[in-house]
C-alpha cells in the first residue's frame, strides 16, 4: 500500500508538466487503489464504488491523462498495455517517453491484476466512445470481451456488466448491433454459468434491446420468458428490463400488464434519466388509451417533458373527444415523431379506440337516434356508412362498450336507461381491489425490510476463508499462465 | 454446374410442372424429396456458410419455399402452410443483404398476416407487422390484410367482406373463405346480444345468407336456442337487467376473512 501512495505522489510532478488537466490523474489512481483493495479483500461493493467514481471523471479524461495511468497501472511492453495504448490519440512523443521511464521500473514490481486491467479497457473505451471514435471504440470492446471470457472472478462482475454495456453501446451507435447478438448470447449463458447475476441481468437487457432495435418482438418475448429470472440487483437494469417487457407486452396485445411494467418503470428511473422516463411515458400513455382510459392531464405536464409529450397530448385529445377526423389528422401531422418512437402501428390500432369512445359519447346524449345520424357523427368513410355503423353498433354491445339495443327495421339504436351504479356489486369490487392493493403494498414492504439470503456467508469460518482464498488465487495464476501462452 | 444444385433445379422443374397439372400426390412427394435434398446445401439457414454458388443455392431454396408456401394453399393445409412459412422467413429476413428481393415476398407475407387473422392469432398477427418496414405496409398485399384487421376489429364487417372482390392476388381467396365464415359467426354473435328481434329476411341480409333455407340450417346448426316465430327470429336474452338483488354472501365473507387475516398479520 506505501508504495501506491508514494507513485501517486511521484506521478503528478512529472505529469503536471505536460497534461492540460493534472486532476484526473491523483483520482485515477485512486480509484485503482481501491480496486486494488477490493480485488484482494474481495469486496465487491469497493468496486461498485470505483466504477461510480470513474463516471464523476467521465467528462474529465484527457488521452494524455489515460497514457499515463495505462503506463502506471500496467506494465508497459506487456501485449494488454501495448495493445490498449494503441487506441489512444498519439501525443508528443517526449511526453510519452518520459512516463515509461519514470513508471515503468515502480509498475513491473508488481504483477497486474486482471480487475486492473479489465478496468484499463473499461477506461479506454469509455474515453473512446466519448471522443466519437467508434471503430476503435468497437476494437477495443470486442478484445476486452474476449480477455473477459477467460476471467472468473466475482470481483470482475460489476467492471464486466459496464463492459458489457458499453460493448453494445458502440456496436449500435454504428448501426451493427446484429453483428454481436451472437456473441451476446454467449456471454449470457457464460455469466449463467458462473451465477455471476448482475452480468446476466446486463446481458439479458442487451440482448432485448438488441432484438427489439430489429423489431423481433417474437424472438425478444422467447427469450425473456425462458432466461433465469431473480431478483434484480441494479435498479437501472430493473428500469431496463421493465421497460423492454411494457414493449413486447404492447405490442402482443397485453394492455394491461404492459401498463404495469411501463409506469412502474418509469416510476422507478432516476430523475436524471430524462429521455428515458420520456420514452417511458410516451409508451404508457398508448397503452392506457389503448385500455380506454385517458391520462389525467398531470402526465403531459412532467417537467421537462412537455415539449416531447406534445404530440401525444394531441393524440389523446383526438381519442378523448372521439373525433375521427381530429384523429387522423393529428396522426398525420406527427407522423415523422410517431415513425421515430416507433408507435405509428400502435396508433394506427387506436383508430378503433376512437370510434368507441364517440359511440359512448353518442349512447349517453342520446337515448334514441338514428343509425344514419350515428354513421354521420363518427364520420365514418365508407361506402357504405349505414351498414358499417349497425356493425360498429352491435359490436360495441357484445363488448360491453354501450348499453344499447338496435332496431334494424325502424334503423335506429335505442340506449338503455343507465342505472344506479350503487345498486350493483361493482363500488364492491373496488374497494376490495384498493384494499388489496395496500394490503400487498405493506407486504412487499415488510419482505424487503428482510436481509438478503445470501447474509449467512459472513459466519464462514475463518480458517476455511483462507483455505478458499488460496484455492482462488492458485487458480487465477493458473488462469494467468495460460493466458501468457496463449499469447 | 454443381451436380447436386442440377438434381434440385430438375427435381424443382418435375414439381412445378406437377403444381401446374394439380397433382397434389405428386407435388408432396416431390416437395419432399427437395427439402432432403436442400438439407445439403451448406449456404443455407442457419449455417449461411460463403460458398461459390451460396447465391444460387439461397434462390432456388427460396424459390422451392415460395412454391411450397402456395402449394399448401392449393392444398387447404394451415398446418403445412405455417411450416413451409417458417422455413421461408429467414430467406426473407436473415438472407435479405446477400439476395436480391423476391417478387413474391410481399403476396406471401400478407397470406400469413391473413392466416394469422383467420386463425384468431392477433398477437402475433401484430408481432409480424412489426417486422414490416413503412414501404412494406403500402404494398397492397400487405396492406389488405392490415386494413381487414382493422375493419374487424372495428367490428365494420361489411367492409371485411366486400374485400373478397378486392383480393390482391388468386392465392388470398381460400384464407378469406375462411374469413367470411368467422366473420358470420362474429355477426350472429353480435346480433344476439344486439337486437331484440330480427325478422327472418333481415337477419339473412345481416347474416349474409343468399336463402332463407340456409340460414335455417345455420340457426339449428349454430344456435339452436334462438327462437323461429311468425317470420321472426326472437333471441333468447338472458334477463339479467335486474340489478343483483341477493347478496354474494359466499364472496363476501372470504373477503372479510382476508382482510381480517391481513390485519392480524400488521397488529
Amino acid at each position: 500500500m506505501t508504495q501506491d501512495v508514494e507513485m501517486a505522489d511521484q506521478a503528478p510532478p512529472s505529469k503536471s508538466l505536460s497534461s492540460a488537466d493534472p486532476s484526473v490523474l491523483p483520482h485515477l489512481k485512486e480509484i485503482a487503489s481501491l480496486i486494488e483493495t477490493g480485488a484482494y479483500a474481495r469486496e465487491v461493493r469497493r468496486i461498485s464504488r470505483a466504477v461510480r467514481l470513474t463516471m464523476v471523471l467521465r467528462k474529465k479524461l484527457k488521452a494524455s491523462s489515460l497514457g499515463a495511468f495505462l503506463n502506471f497501472v500496467l506494465v508497459p511492453g506487456s501485449d494488454v498495455h501495448s495493445r490498449l495504448s494503441s487506441f489512444l490519440p498519439k501525443e508528443d512523443e517526449h511526453d510519452m517517453e518520459v512516463d515509461s521511464a519514470t513508471s515503468g521500473t515502480l509498475a513491473s514490481v508488481k504483477h497486474s491484476l486482471p480487475e486492473l486491467e479489465i478496468y484499463c479497457y473499461l477506461l479506454v473505451l469509455i474515453f473512446l466512445i466519448d471522443q466519437k471514435k467508434y471503430d476503435e471504440a468497437k476494437a477495443c470492446s470486442s478484445a476486452s470481451i474476449a480477455r473477459l471470457k477467460t476471467v472468473n472472478r466475482r470481483t470482475v462482475d460489476v467492471l464486466a456488466s459496464r463492459l458489457y454495456f458499453y460493448y453494445s453501446l458502440c456496436y449500435e451507435l454504428t448501426g451493427d448491433l446484429a453483428e454481436i447478438r451472437g456473441n451476446l448470447l454467449s456471454l449470457h449463458r457464460i455469466a449463467t454459468l458462473r451465477r455471476d447475476e448482475l452480468g446476466q441481468e446486463t446481458l439479458l437487457n442487451l440482448l432485448l434491446r438488441n432484438y427489439l432495435h430489429y423489431n423481433l418482438y417474437d424472438h425478444a418475448e422467447k427469450l425473456r420468458s425462458k432466461a433465469p429470472h431473480f431478483e434484480a440487483h441494479s435498479n437501472q437494469q430493473f428500469c431496463r428490463y421493465l421497460f423492454y417487457l411494457g414493449k413486447i407486452r404492447t405490442i402482443q396485445l397485453e394492455y394491461t400488464d404492459a401498463k404495469e411494467s411501463l409506469l412502474q418503470a418509469a416510476r422507478k428511473a432516476p430523475q436524471a434519466a430524462l429521455g428515458f422516463r420520456v420514452q417511458c411515458n410516451k409508451w404508457a400513455i398508448i397503452v392506457r388509451l389503448l385500455l380506454g382510459e385517458i391520462p389525467e392531464r398531470t402526465v403531459f405536464m412532467q417537467k421537462g417533458m412537455e415539449k416531447a409529450l406534445r404530440p401525444y397530448f394531441e393524440l389523446t385529445n383526438a381519442v378523448r373527444i372521439g373525433d375521427l377526423e381530429l384523429f387522423k389528422n393529428v396522426a398525420e401531422k406527427f407522423s415523422s415523431t410517431f415513425g421515430s418512437d416507433r408507435t405509428n402501428n400502435l396508433i394506427v390500432r387506436l383508430r378503433h379506440n376512437v370510434i368507441r369512445t364517440g359511440l359512448r359519447n353518442i349512447s349517453i346524449s342520446y337515448s334514441r337516434i338514428s343509425l344514419t345520424d350515428v354513421a354521420k357523427k363518427l364520420r365514418l368513410d365508407s361506402p357504405n356508412p349505414v351498414a358499417d355503423a349497425e356493425s360498429i353498433v352491435s359490436k360495441a354491445i357484445r363488448d360491453g362498450a354501450i348499453d344499447a339495443t338496435l332496431d334494424h327495421a325502424n334503423g335506429w339504436m335505442v340506449s338503455k336507461e343507465t342505472g344506479d351504479i350503487y345498486s350493483t356489486n361493482e363500488p364492491q369490487i373496488a374497494f376490495n381491489s384498493r384494499i388489496a392493493f395496500c394490503l400487498n403494498m405493506h407486504n412487499e414492504a415488510v419482505r424487503a425490510l428482510r436481509f438478503p439470503p445470501n447474509s449467512h456467508k459472513e459466519k464462514e469460518s475463518a480458517e476455511k476463508r483462507r483455505e478458499r482464498q488460496q484455492q482462488e488465487q492458485e487458480l487465477a495464476q493458473h488462469i494467468a499462465e495460460e493466458d501468457d501462452d496463449d499469447f | 454446374m454443381d451436380p447436386k444444385i442440377t438434381e434440385v433445379s430438375q427435381t424443382f422443374e418435375r414439381f412445378k410442372a406437377a403444381v401446374v397439372r394439380n397433382d397434389f400426390d405428386a407435388c408432396t412427394r416431390l416437395l419432399s424429396q427437395l427439402k432432403v435434398l436442400l438439407t445439403s446445401f451448406t449456404s443455407l439457414p442457419p449455417l449461411f456458410q460463403e460458398t461459390s454458388n451460396a447465391i444460387h443455392e439461397l434462390t432456388i431454396a427460396r424459390d422451392i419455399y415460395e412454391h411450397a408456401v402456395v402449394l399448401s394453399v392449393k392444398m387447404e393445409d394451415q398446418d403445412a402452410f405455417e411450416r413451409d412459412f417458417f422455413q421461408l422467413k429467414p430467406y426473407y429476413t436473415d438472407a435479405r443483404g446477400r439476395l436480391p428481393a423476391s417478387p413474391q415476398e410481399y403476396p406471401i407475407l400478407g397470406l400469413n398476416l391473413l392466416r394469422l387473422l383467420v386463425q384468431n392469432r392477433i398477437a402475433e398477427f401484430h408481432t409480424e407487422l412489426e417486422l414490416l418496414s413503412q414501404s412494406a405496409l403500402d404494398n397492397p398485399c400487405i396492406k389488405h390484410a392490415v386494413e381487414l384487421e382493422q375493419s374487424f376489429m372495428e367490428g365494420a364487417y361489411h367492409r371485411v367482406l366486400s374485400a373478397r372482390q378486392t383480393v390482391p392476388d388468386a392465392t388470398y381467396a381460400y384464407f378469406m373463405d375462411l374469413l367470411a365464415k368467422t366473420v358470420r359467426d362474429e355477426i350472429a354473435g353480435c346480433s344476439e346480444k344486439a337486437y331484440d328481434r330480427l325478422s327472418t329476411s333481415d337477419a339473412r341480409q345481416i347474416l349474409l345468407f343468399s336463402s332463407d333455407k340456409e340460414l335455417l340450417q345455420y340457426v339449428e346448426k349454430e344456435h339452436p336456442e334462438w327462437e323461429m316465430k311468425n317470420g321472426f327470429i326472437i333471441f333468447q336474452k338472458v334477463k339479467d337487467s335486474v340489478p343483483c338483488k341477493e347478496i354474494p354472501s359466499l364472496q363476501l365473507i372470504t373477503q372479510t376473512l382476508s382482510y381480517a387475516r391481513e390485519l392480524e398479520r400488521i397488529v
